[in-house]
């Protein structure tokens, strides 16, 4: 079944013309300001609001340690690590100034800086880390979502549900109480009517980030482009680089938590919500809502796919099923890359999709 | 014209030159309206493109902007690089690509294909030594998170026989002075890794500088860092004028509605010098040049932005703006028989159209 359509969807690929022309300037205001207030605002409350009940229920579990209590911070990091793979496609803006973007995710972490430091604090405990301001100073690899899982459920996690006020938890409570605290300044930077949701949705002369619809949408489709590659270049192909290639099941991001997939299917699930929400398909002519139609059919393919994997990763690059899973997921992560790039960038006359895909 | 290009002063290659170099048989092989158009070419360059099928490949094209012979790719290239002895050409992966092809535009050799060593890819550019006996290739020392110059040797089927340092991080164009005693290299300043794909790793502390490296040791000569305020204004391109000075082009990461220095030169020995463009220019380039070129000749440099759709044209004797011209999605830029030819993402060609999308860079071949 993988298998044919693996085939079904490179066939239509090398086949699509790519078309070229122009946007449909009168509908960039709307989907601009869709972008803003229906996708990225509500993303980044949302995200607030679970950082905001991780450190709560961390807090609780340091205060009367139980194992049920161990169980629902860890639900709620479940919840935390879902907002955040939705929200994390904007990478741009309030997102990677100050640091912030690291602060929240420092990944990859190809020299294990994250775990070597947090196992280190363990061994020897510093008070300094127990405090989300005194810890926000601290390495960005030390006080994101990887060191919260190492400390939720790494090896020594048992440990939480045992003493009351133990070091461990009292760490785990500062990095949820960091998270909110990054996430409060994320959410404030784009409720701010004169700040950057402004510059999104009014492009023109003078703007800070875009002097033109065109540049606008550029940065819009972009936000679309970048993330497919990241899900699948930084998360996919951290530890499955295609048949025959070497397995790192230990490079895949949230391992520990299992929450590598419901966070890769996050990604997609919120490009896919992006470009439903913004209703980026009103910026094409009639005649060529045929490459929205195709674009969203690959990404409801891949979501398909994705939200199918239910094993540790360990297990899914052992298995010949797991592996067809994932060569299906890069090749038509491909593929949508092909159709938002050159696909739909080429009919809305954004350079045959060069345009936004950074010249270089 | 950018790259060892600019450093084979020769005049244009004429009809008649090529097709001796080339050979009749090649020129038999021809289709009829490529032959056409090469009996009509007074001067031929190289690009990379994309095909209407999203195939890539490199095509050699007239000085009317009409195809003549096509090599593929088995990806996206970028820069290239023309060796004036053995008059082969090469294009490299587009950053953070592991390729890089050796062609022979005249149709006379099989193309080669080269590979990154172990642990490094290539940046996307290169050049050969004024003698052609060196292949300088800009690459990235990934996993120590620094640039580094690779050698090939040219007359040994490329084999690579060493690698200096670049002084620098991102480092993407480079080019060699006349005499061969230096390289010139632009270090963007911007951490990459393949792990990341293409992500821009550090714009929140970009080390951006200019370096000049002696082309027979790798010792560093000289370093050029961005000053303090200008440290999100990645160097990225650079070329040679008839005076032997580097102008050098930027893109900056800094703040849209920022007006910076784009472009700047400097001697060895000196300091930068940035070139005060009228807002306006800069305004045009979107704060982002995609590819520089030098007229020696004509005394003049050339600017494109795919970003702002602009062509700038500056007097290399002043710095001012002698033209400025709007062209959609501008993108490569060579000196030309008088002033520039000049590509674009949408097919355009100096003058010419063709149904491709023509990459960022332009060769000329001579």
């Amino acid at each position: 079944m993988v298998r044919t359509a693996l085939l079904a969807l490179a066939v239509a690929t090398s086949t699509l013309p790519p078309p070229a022309f122009a946007m449909r300037l009168e509908a960039v205001p709307s989907v601009l300001e869709r972008a803003v207030d229906d996708f990225i605002r509500p993303g980044y409350r949302d995200l607030h609001e679970a950082a905001a009940d991780a450190a709560r229920q961390v807090s609780s579990l340091c205060l009367a340690p139980t194992d049920d209590g161990l169980q629902t911070a860890r639900g709620a990091f479940d919840s935390l690590v879902e907002a955040w793979s939705h929200i994390e496609i904007i990478r741009v803006g309030p997102a990677i100034e100050n640091y912030r973007f690291e602060r929240f995710l420092y990944y990859p972490d190809r020299k294990s800086i994250g775990l070597k430091q947090v196992q280190a604090l363990l061994a020897k405990p510093d008070e300094s880390a127990t405090d989300a301001e005194s810890l926000a100073g601290k390495s960005v690899a030390m006080q994101g979502l990887g060191a919260l899982e190492f400390v939720l459920f790494g090896t020594g996690s048992e440990t939480l549900s045992r003493t009351p006020h133990n070091f461990r938890c009292r760490y785990g409570a500062a990095i949820a109480g960091n998270l909110e605290n990054v996430s409060a300044e994320l959410t404030a930077e784009w409720e701010k009517p004169d700040g950057v949701q402004q510059a999104w949705k009014h492009p023109g002369p003078g703007n800070p980030i875009y002097r033109s619809a065109e540049e606008a949408v550029t940065g819009l489709l972009g936000i679309l482009v970048h993330s497919i590659e990241a899900t699948k270049d930084q998360r996919l192909q951290a530890f499955y680089r295609g048949p025959d290639e070497r397995t790192r099941p230990k490079s895949a991001i949230y391992w520990r938590s299992e929450n590598t997939f419901p966070s890769i299917s996050g990604n997609v699930r919120a490009v896919q919500d992006l470009w439903k929400t913004a209703r980026m398909a009103d910026l094409l002519d009639d005649e060529f809502q045929s490459v929205a139609g195709s674009a969203e059919f690959v990404m409801t393919s891949v979501l398909r796919v994705a939200d199918d994997v239910n094993q540790p990763v360990d297990e899914l690059v052992e298995s010949k099923a797991g592996r067809a899973k994932l060569d299906f997921l890069l090749l038509n992560m491909n593929d949508l890359l092909d159709r938002l790039n050159r696909d739909y960038g080429g009919a809305i006359g954004l350079g045959a999709g060069f345009s936004f895909a950074d010249g270089d | 014209m950018r790259g060892p290009a600019a450093i084979a002063r020769s005049a244009a290659l004429d009809r008649r030159a090529f097709l001796r170099m080339a050979g009749a048989a090649w020129a038999a092989t021809l289709a009829p309206d490529r032959l056409f158009a090469l009996e009509r070419s007074d001067a031929v360059y190289a690009s990379g493109f994309m095909a209407p099928d999203g195939r890539y490949g490199i095509a050699t094209v007239s000085e009317k902007g009409e195809i003549i012979e096509r090599v593929a790719l088995p990806a996206r290239s970028h820069g290239m690089a023309f060796n004036p002895v053995s008059r082969h050409a090469v294009a490299f992966a587009r950053r953070p690509g592991t390729f890089a092809m050796v062609f022979d535009p005249e149709g006379r050799d099989t193309p080669i294909l080269m590979h990154a060593a172990e642990g490094r890819h290539f940046y996307g550019h290169g050049c050969f030594s004024p003698d052609g006996r060196i292949l300088y290739a800009s690459e990235n020392d990934f996993d120590g998170g620094r640039g580094v110059i690779g050698l090939y040797d040219a007359t040994d089927d490329y084999r690579r026989i060493g690698e200096f340092p670049t002084y620098g991080i991102g480092t993407h164009d480079m080019t060699a002075t006349p005499d061969g005693r230096f390289l010139v290299v632009a270090n963007g300043g911007i951490e990459t890794h393949p792990d990341f794909g293409r992500t821009k790793l550090n714009l929140g502390r970009m080390e951006p500088s200019l370096a000049l490296v002696d082309a027979a040791t790798g010792a560093l000569v000289e370093r050029h860092a961005m000053p303090e305020n200008l440290r999100q204004l990645s160097t990225r391109h650079v070329d040679l004028d008839a005076e032997g000075r580097v102008w050098f082009a930027c893109q900056y990461e800094g703040p849209r509605n920022d007006l910076p220095p784009l472009v700047g030169h400097f001697r060895h020995g000196e300091p930068l010098a940035f070139i005060d463009l009228p807002d306006e220019a800069t305004v045009a380039l979107a704060n982002y040049v995609g590819a520089i070129a030098v007229n020696r000749e004509a005394g003049l440099v050339g600017l494109t932005s795919p970003k702002g759709g602009s062509v700038v044209t500056l007097s290399a004797a002043t710095g001012k703006v002698v033209e400025q011209m709007r062209t959609a999605d501008a993108a490569g830029i060579a000196a030309a028989t008088t002033g520039f030819a000049v590509s674009s993402y949408d097919g355009g060609f100096a003058g010419g159209r063709q149904p491709v999308a023509w990459d960022q860079h332009i060769l000329r071949l001579g």
